[in-house]
């Protein structure tokens, strides 16, 4: 049930964004293939996303890292070992979630 | 015999088409919007691409970067000059040299606006004996995060778009500004065309059919100018790519002892709304 509520809410979310935020979250991560994964995200007006916060995950949604994308919307970090989910977090509504499988070269 | 007549017929028929159509550097990629980064096949071609006219030597490419830009971060330059090979660009009648360029995913991993510039060298125009380099920006977007779409690459002479040049829907008015050494240039003359032959990048050419029925030659090459503060206006009616030259607006007007134009080329690219 919580599976299908939560991308329920988050696509209503999207789908109504506020006046005052009226861009959509981008977020983009890919393996580096030396152990390290390199994220980076921003917003479809171009505004920064400088200090947005970054959670790592593991499949059952404990969190392994909590990050910061840097003042070049980027971060890097170590590949977690096992399934893993990043999720860009701008706030309600602005949060994307990249699941570990995606993430390739 | 029947040869002969029918070159020199062929020769007669290029020269008088010369005034129909316009000479366009084209930096061509088949797409301008990338929703992941992908290896993307470019071509350099100087030719007539409303009419798959004449294809001149461009003489050589002098610059070949991308400028790359996510969001507000820094913009950084990607030298691309060592992924040009030397092709031979084949159009229905006629065929040149011409470049063609790889650029690897690697190279456009990041998302955000990929600035293309070509600086060709220098085209000598025998009919005119004039010198013609045309400076030519192509943008292409990755991820869908815009960066640098609407600022100056810092050229010689260019144009600077005031419309995404990726984000088009047949219709939409595409404006822009002619900048010469990063100044607006009023009253400029920029010829259009429509790229009305499909680019063969396995072939190298364009394609012989002609996808419009142009009823003159006015049409064939369309003439607009910049206003007061080197801008302009043109509504898109097709879907397709459309090419703006911006011509002599560049600082050089002279080379190796003869007159020369130094143009400004953007390529845009409309879709249809279905």
């Amino acid at each position: 049930m919580n599976k299908v509520l939560c991308p329920l809410a988050l696509a209503a979310a999207l789908a109504l964004p506020s006046l005052s935020l009226a861009h959509s979250p981008i977020f983009d991560c890919s393996d580096n293939g030396d152990g390290t994964i390199s994220c980076e995200g921003g917003f479809s007006d171009g505004s920064s996303a400088s200090g947005v916060a970054i959670h790592v995950q593991d499949a059952s949604g404990k969190v392994l890292e909590e990050l910061k994308l840097d003042k070049n919307s980027e971060i890097t970090f170590k590949k977690p070992a096992g399934d893993y989910k990043v999720m860009f977090d701008a706030g309600a509504g602005h949060q994307v979630t990249k699941a570990g499988k995606d993430i390739v070269q | 015999m029947k040869k002969t007549l029918a070159a020199l017929v062929g020769v007669g028929l290029l020269a008088f088409s010369g005034p129909a159509s316009a000479h366009f550097m084209m930096t061509y990629t088949p797409e301008t919007v990338l929703e992941k980064a992908k290896d993307i096949e470019m071509r350099i071609v100087f030719t007539h691409p409303a009419e798959a006219g004449h294809t001149m030597d461009m003489g050589g490419v002098k610059e070949f970067y991308a400028i790359h830009k996510r969001g507000d971060s820094e913009a950084k330059k990607i030298d691309l000059k060592g992924t040009l090979k030397e092709i031979t660009w084949k159009n229905p009648e006629s065929s040149n040299k011409a470049y063609a360029a790889q650029i690897a995913k690697k190279d456009i991993k990041s998302m955000g606006d990929y600035m293309f510039v070509m600086v060709p060298g220098y085209y000598l125009e025998k009919e005119e004996d004039t010198y013609m380099q045309q400076i030519t920006k192509l943008l292409v977007n990755v991820g869908g995060i815009p960066g640098n779409w609407n600022e100056p690459a810092g050229l010689p002479c260019e144009i600077v778009p005031m419309a995404k040049p990726y984000g088009l829907w047949t219709g939409n008015v595409f404006q822009g500004q002619v900048l010469s050494e990063g100044k607006p240039v009023a009253n400029a003359e920029i010829e259009v065309e429509y790229m009305s032959h499909k680019p063969d990048l396995k072939k190298n050419g364009l394609a012989k059919k002609c996808d419009i029925n142009y009823p003159n030659d006015v049409l064939v090459t369309q003439t607009i100018v910049t206003d007061e503060k080197g801008v302009f206006a043109f509504g898109l009616p097709r879907a397709g790519w459309w090419g703006f030259a911006a011509l002599g607006v560049g600082p050089e007007k002279q080379h190796e002892g003869k007159e020369m134009s130094q143009d400004a080329v953007i390529w845009v690219q409309a879709v249809d709304m279905k």
